[in-house]
């Protein structure tokens, strides 16, 4: 009785707390939550007319204190916590259609109302968007127990790290499977092809294939982290950020001599160096303490900006498009978002303000870069010859100089700056900008360097072409006719740019500086007497007079005139030369409003303290742990790269105008992880990725996962992908045996068809490069802007106008034609039959199986191989009695010109084009 | 059944159709090979809707069938464009705007009130004013002024409508000719033939939709950026066809490689691939299936619509063809066969026209005069040919260059050229339009007696490409493509349709 009591009582007891928790249920409402459900309502259908450049009747939702203000009316849209009289409540219910609101347009359906009150009701509380707020330590997902969860979950074996248990969560909810890990062999190539670009060597391949211990998979993603072409992959990736090409753009689209950042790319990549420094680097590395020739090449990021050569050009005009695309670029490569918009009015729907686009670009425009033709600033790369010369110089210069002199010496023989460049001249008579870029002399000719601090300045350097003798040049201060400062006499001709120095008397203050000029040899008043490229106005070399001047002096004047290769580089303006920012009204450079000092936008984190207002303080700003987006953008980024499709789908924009990522929290877990715990070490976050079984696992699509999932966006499936214009050519050449291995260096010319290059004003050429220069990875290909390399543009490969952050992938008959006909991939193909017959022997069906497995990793199935077998036979037939035929397939006559082996030849090329081949299974 | 599901069930059922087409399908290379053009994949696939995870946020982008035929946004009146641009910009000066007073004005000094506050390419100091270098009368029924350079053109006014107050507001010729087909001075956004390309893919789906041709030597100065697809995906770029090599880049078989054996290697191709779809079931397959295939028939098709050869003898004297050479006639010839096969829009460079004075080829009494002749008759051949073929309706021609030229003489760097020319001008010059729904014998704009600057009907560039998207049946503002953020438009934030030319 008792014992039935006490079950009685239990059963009661269970029911009365079921019926609480019942209650609890049905009554605890979820809070109106601002980023998901209002914000997408106020975006679609008030902002328009609304918000940043609108605020139609005062009225604007982009900022929660511009919502709350009073609105033209006098009444107040949005009154926290009173819904029933906040006007725009009134004005989306009223059935008055001329007051109703979205004026002429659909009314809001009832739910959304129904959020909107809500929403007041509980406050108006305004959220930030996800990717705005700062990252925080994510926990990872606790597994679903059985049972309602009254059971403690059993770790799924499917699951080998914290990211998996983020994947799987979602799929749960979704109540999908994840797929099994995907075969040794399609696991290897795959993995191969993300993280080095290339299919495995052979023998890293037969190691793995054979390794039958637990750890085979990590020891080959350890080897293929550690390989050099590791680098070589991902700054393939990072050259369209940095919009990187081998010319300058706009008209002339001259060739620019930039690939040794490139290389520094390779290298930082390889490095592993972390991110933080990697991006520090190339934003400051110039403003680094004693910055390196390596800090000051990665600068040149921010100088792949197009230079305009055409005569008639406005080279403020192009300068200035130069900082504006910086700023563009920085944002969107490095921060995921859109900040173009900014440019020309407060952005719509992110939390920016017109004049912070102005402040932000105040960092970029105090740059000594000019639109010069010669794309100063440049680095002055010196051998070791030239650095012992230039310790013996700046050792002198510390014994006898001023105390900051041997550090001015120094960076000006390593950069030429900070001269004045001769385009800066104006008041021309008689004279003028040669092609817009080179002040140029004729007779009885006047033209001012304006403003010029001259506080302690004894000498001049300067770079000019002396066309004919005779010249008379002098230096007048502040007038045309003001006081002579020099008079310069038995100037040389020369029949290229030479560098020469002038000794002047000591000068103070800053001055306006007229240049005079005659020549009494010029007899028409159209001919040219003298060039100049620029002006560096200077101390004296200093210790004249002491033992050893003459030697280091020499020394100075040798590294001085020295044509040396160059990189050009970012470089401050020093104080006397600074540029003053201002507001673009409109976003119209021509029309200037306020002046601005660099700051950050408000709504992010501020700059870090002690971060000076300068583009290293920037960096510092960039790679804060508090900025919100530079550690989402990069993860995103990775992720992409490996999956086809990022978390957050649109790369470029992390806003409220992107796409919401799909596992957001994982993107933070990654992030946070990627900061605190892995030191911003890119190999780290890659391991992690690739090491998971969320990317192993194998891409087939099942019916189920079609269905529930065909974008593949919740990860039930390995990802399936085309590969890139990159990888498609050096697949082709690795598996041929084509490929060189060659790095670094400048960029060179494979084969391309004739008639690609035709650009008017410009009598550069396709020279075709010689030997194994022909056959490099694809990164290497001479890119010029306006006529890029046509396979790799057709693959999708961005043209690099600008900073790309998302290629889009396309399929296309032109592809098909491209990997079917064009010379390369004949020739790979060819080779790959020659390989083929030289490891199979010389029966057909032995050769195609052996080549699959060396394309593949793996055996062919006999009804592929049965179809190749047939085409290989289809081919022999027809060309058996074809002499012809034969030698134009193999091209030369030499032990491969014989029908076997031209029939083969239609099959690798037949081989090279499968799907299976062109895409990363 | 929520919106998600619905979406999903309709991809898993397309799925399945393409599935089993492909069965059906199997020996489409025999089929093909037999009758071309009987196999309209457009319409067996153009339905189909697998979006891969590319996300560009827009309904018109179908990665799997990016070129299949779509409807405009409202009937247009053209089917097709075809855009004649001289490249270097011809001078409006000796050919369309009259311009008497400029006569009396010869070799007088530049008033000051024109060159204050305004740059030019070349001219410095003060130039001198340049008569018309050519002698007018007016023409046809609408009684238009046509110079005597253009005695062909002279007889079909009465096909077109002029533009006589274009302006723009770049004065080199890359930021000009990219803003006239990109609407922007600066690289990197689609060119207009890619814009039309995106909205309305391609009638004929064995030729690319938009096409390309250069004569004169030399690319535009803009390069293959004026036909490139900027952030629009990259199969909506303009197709070059060259007149030298391959018509279009990589068509022609490798040497030793016959089309039987291509075929068979296609097949070969397909077959492993449908294999590897049986396996994996990844629609991308199917796609890449459907594009070998189409491959295929465009090495057929494009040496056939690019070989001028097999027309009648009439044609080639009416267009004054040069067998076997790269020019503009030959050109011209080909963009007619080419509409007439379906595709939308094709683009023609002639470079030359840049007319300085700097020397003989470049001189406004010299090199231009011969331009003139190598262009008037294929272009009133064209207009002509249209015509009797129907196809002018449908089919919207315009004529001109990025800007116009100065109605002073150039004194390049403050010396007097060699010969007589003129710099590049951006207030006022002369672009015509005909077919395609546009008025005929209409004139619009007009300039100052000296054709300085505009006086009234002043049109940009922007309106121009307003007015062809309208003609097409696009609204220029609401015709949009989602880029870093935003929606973009070929006309930026500008551009009004010029009513007063339609019909």
């Amino acid at each position: 009785m008792k014992a039935l009591f006490n079950i009685k009582k239990w059963w009661l007891l269970t029911l009365f707390a079921g019926l609480i928790l019942l209650f609890i249920l049905f009554t605890r409402q979820k809070k109106v939550d601002y980023s998901a459900d209002v914000k997408p309502i106020l975006n679609k259908k008030c902002i328009t007319c609304h918000g940043g450049v609108r605020r139609k009747g005062g009225f604007s939702v982009l900022f929660r204190n511009e919502a709350l203000a009073k609105t033209e009316s006098g009444k107040f849209a949005i009154i926290p916590g009173d819904p029933d009289h906040s006007e725009m409540i009134r004005r989306i219910t009223t059935k008055d259609p001329e007051d109703r609101m979205p004026y002429k347009h659909e009314p809001l359906s009832t739910a959304e109302i129904n959020i909107l009150k809500k929403w007041i009701k509980e406050g108006a509380p305004w959220g930030e968007h996800w990717a705005y707020v700062p990252v925080k330590q994510v926990e990872v997902p606790k597994l679903k127990g059985k049972l309602f969860g009254l059971l403690p979950a059993s770790k799924p074996d499917w699951i080998r790290n914290n990211i998996d248990y983020f994947i799987y969560d979602k799929l749960q909810h979704e109540n999908l499977q994840p797929s099994p890990e995907a075969d040794k062999a399609t696991l290897l190539r795959r993995v191969s092809l993300d993280l080095t670009g290339l299919p495995a060597p052979q023998k890293l391949a037969d190691q793995f294939l054979h390794d039958q211990s637990s750890h085979a998979y990590e020891t080959l993603v350890d080897s293929l982290l550690a390989s050099p072409h590791y680098g070589e992959r991902w700054a393939s990736m990072w050259l369209d950020l940095a919009r990187y090409a081998d010319t300058k753009g706009y008209e002339r689209d001259d060739s620019r001599s930039i690939w040794r950042y490139r290389d520094w790319l390779i290298h930082a990549f390889n490095d592993d160096k972390p991110y933080d420094q990697f991006i520090t680097e190339q934003i400051a590395g110039d403003l680094l303490p004693n910055p390196t020739d390596a800090q000051y090449v990665a600068t040149a990021f921010h100088r792949n900006t197009m230079t305009n050569d055409e005569g008639g050009t406005d080279n403020e005009e192009f300068r200035t498009a130069a900082v504006l695309d910086r700023v563009n670029t920085t944002w969107e490569a490095i921060m995921g978002t859109t900040f173009a918009c900014v440019q020309c009015h407060s952005h719509p729907y992110d939390p920016f303000h017109h004049e912070e686009y102005y402040k932000f670009m105040a960092f970029f425009n105090d740059t000594r870069d000019e639109d010069t033709y010669a794309d100063y600033p440049l680095l002055r790369h010196f051998s070791s010859d030239d650095n012992k010369k230039l310790k013996t110089v700046t050792d002198w210069v510390e014994k006898y100089g001023a105390p900051d002199e041997s550090g001015k010496i120094r960076t000006f023989l390593k950069t030429w700056q900070p001269a004045i460049n001769s385009l800066l001249a104006d008041q021309f008579v008689n004279s003028e900008l040669a092609d817009t870029k080179w002040l140029i002399f004729r007779n009885h000719a006047v033209a001012r360097l304006k403003n010029v601090d001259l506080n302690n300045k004894n000498f001049l350097i300067y770079r000019y072409i002396g066309f004919v003798k005779g010249s008379e040049w002098d230096i007048h201060l502040d007038r045309p006719d003001g006081p002579v400062w020099k008079k310069v006499r038995n100037i040389d001709t020369t029949s290229d740019w030479k560098i020469k120095s002038l000794e002047l008397s000591p000068m103070s203050g800053v001055h306006d500086v007229y240049f005079t000029y005659y020549n009494p040899n010029l007899r028409k008043p159209t001919d040219d007497g003298i060039q100049f490229d620029w002006f560096y106005f200077t101390q004296a070399f200093p210790g004249s007079g002491k033992p050893g001047y003459e030697e280091a002096y020499k020394d100075f004047q040798t590294l001085l005139q020295k044509e040396l290769p160059t990189t050009p580089i970012m470089m401050d303006n020093p104080a006397d030369m600074h540029r003053k920012s201002y507001v673009f009204e409109r976003g119209n450079w021509l029309v200037k409003g306020d002046s601005v000092e660099p700051d950050v936008p408000h709504s992010l984190n501020p700059l870090p303290a002690g971060a000076p207002r300068n583009r290293l303080g920037l960096a510092m700003w960039l790679v804060n742990k508090q900025n919100p987006l530079t550690s989402r953008t990069i993860v995103n980024r990775m992720w992409e790269q490996i999956f086809g499709t990022g978390l957050a789908e649109t790369l470029e924009d992390l806003g409220t105008q992107g796409i919401a990522p799909t596992h957001q929290k994982l993107l933070d877990y990654l992030s946070w992880q990627f900061m605190n715990e892995d030191g911003w070490s890119i190999k780290k976050l890659l391991k992690e990725i690739v090491m998971s079984a969320t990317y192993r696992q194998d891409s087939k699509v099942s019916a189920e996962s079609l269905a529930k999932d065909p974008f593949n966006k919740l990860l039930s499936r390995g990802a399936r992908v085309r590969l890139s214009a990159e990888q498609v050519r050096d697949q082709a050449l690795a598996i041929s045996g084509l490929l060189s291995e060659k790095m670094y260096g400048p960029s060179v010319m494979p084969y391309q068809p004739k008639g690609i290059w035709l650009s008017p004003w410009n009598g550069s050429d396709w020279k075709e490069s010689k030997g194994e220069d022909g056959y490099r990875r694809a990164l290497y290909t001479y890119w010029k802007r306006t006529a890029p390399y046509p396979a790799m543009i057709t693959f999708d490969e961005a043209a690099r106008e600008v900073c790309t952050a998302r290629r889009i992938r396309t399929n296309t008959p032109l592809q098909a034609l491209v990997t079917l006909n064009d010379e390369n991939y004949i020739e790979a193909a060819r080779n790959f039959a020659y390989k083929m017959e030289n490891q199979a022997g010389q029966d057909p069906k032995e050769e195609i199986r052996r080549g699959y497995e060396m394309a593949l990793h793996q055996p062919i199935t006999n009804s592929k191989l049965e179809v190749i077998y047939r085409l290989y036979q289809q081919a022999y037939a027809k060309l058996k009695n074809d002499r012809d035929k034969i030698c134009e397939m193999i091209g030369f006559m030499d032990e491969h010109n014989n029908p076997k082996t031209a029939a083969m030849v239609v099959v690798a090329n037949a081989m090279l084009n499968l799907d299976e081949m062109i895409t990363k299974n | 059944m929520t919106q998600k599901e619905i979406h999903n069930k309709r991809l898993l059922k397309e799925a399945n159709e393409r599935a089993l087409q492909l069965v059906t399908r199997r020996h489409f290379l025999k089929e093909s090979a037999m009758g071309f053009g009987a196999l309209a994949i457009g319409s067996l696939l153009g339905g189909c809707h697998f979006g891969s995870s590319n996300g560009v946020n827009s309904t018109l982008f179908d990665p799997a069938h990016p070129l299949a035929p779509k409807l405009p946004m409202f009937p247009g009146r053209a089917k097709s464009v075809i855009y004649l641009h001289m490249a270097g910009a011809p001078s409006q000066l000796e050919l369309f705007d009259y311009k008497p007073a400029l006569m009396k004005l010869d070799g007088q000094d530049c008033p000051q009130s024109l060159l204050e506050g305004k740059r030019f390419a070349f001219i410095r100091g003060v130039p001198k004013m340049l008569a018309p270098q050519a002698n007018f009368k007016q023409r046809g029924q609408c009684g238009a002024w046509v110079s005597d350079h253009l005695p062909h053109f002279s007889t079909i006014v009465d096909e077109v409508s002029f533009l006589k107050s274009v302006t723009t507001d770049q004065f080199n010729h890359a930021p000009a000719q990219l803003l006239v087909h990109t609407g922007s001075p600066r690289l990197g956004r689609p060119s207009m033939g890619s814009w039309v390309t995106y909205g309305l893919g391609t009638e004929n789906q064995n030729l690319p939709g938009f096409v390309v041709l250069t004569s004169g030597g030399k690319f535009p100065d803009a390069g293959k950026s004026v036909w490139g697809s900027g952030f629009l995906p990259s199969v909506y770029q303009g197709v070059q066809c060259r007149s030298e090599g391959d018509p279009v880049l990589f068509i022609k078989d490798p040497a030793g490689m016959d089309r039987d054996l291509r075929k068979a290697s296609i097949d070969a191709i397909n077959e492993v691939n449908k294999k590897e779809y049986e396996e994996y079931r990844d629609p991308e397959i199917l796609s890449r299936i459907s594009q070998y295939e189409m491959a295929y028939r465009m090495q057929i098709s494009v040496p056939d619509v690019m070989n001028i050869n097999d027309e009648p003898q009439y044609i080639h004297d009416m267009y004054g063809t040069q067998p076997n050479k790269a020019c503009f006639a030959n050109n011209i010839l080909l963009a007619r066969k080419l509409v007439e096969k379906g595709v939308r829009f094709v683009q023609l460079f002639d470079w030359g026209w840049d007319s300085h004075g700097s020397d003989a080829n470049l001189a406004i009494d010299v090199g231009f005069i011969n331009k003139c002749r190598q262009v008037d008759k294929s272009i009133t051949a064209l207009i002509l040919d249209l015509k009797q073929r129907g196809l002018l309706e449908e089919t919207l021609v315009v004529w001109g260059g990025e800007f116009g030229r100065t109605p002073m003489q150039e004194n390049r760097e403050g010396k007097q050229n060699p010969f007589k020319g003129r710099d590049h001008h951006t207030e006022a010059f002369t672009i015509w339009m005909a077919g395609g729904g546009i008025k005929k014998g209409a004139s619009y704009g007009e300039t100052d007696e000296i054709g300085y600057a505009s006086i009234g009907g002043k049109v940009t560039p922007f309106d121009i490409q307003a007015t062809i998207l309208n003609q097409l049946g696009f609204n220029h503002e609401k015709f949009t493509y989602q880029f870093q953020g935003r929606p973009f438009r070929l006309t930026d934030v500008s551009g009004e349709v010029i009513r007063e030319i339609l019909a």
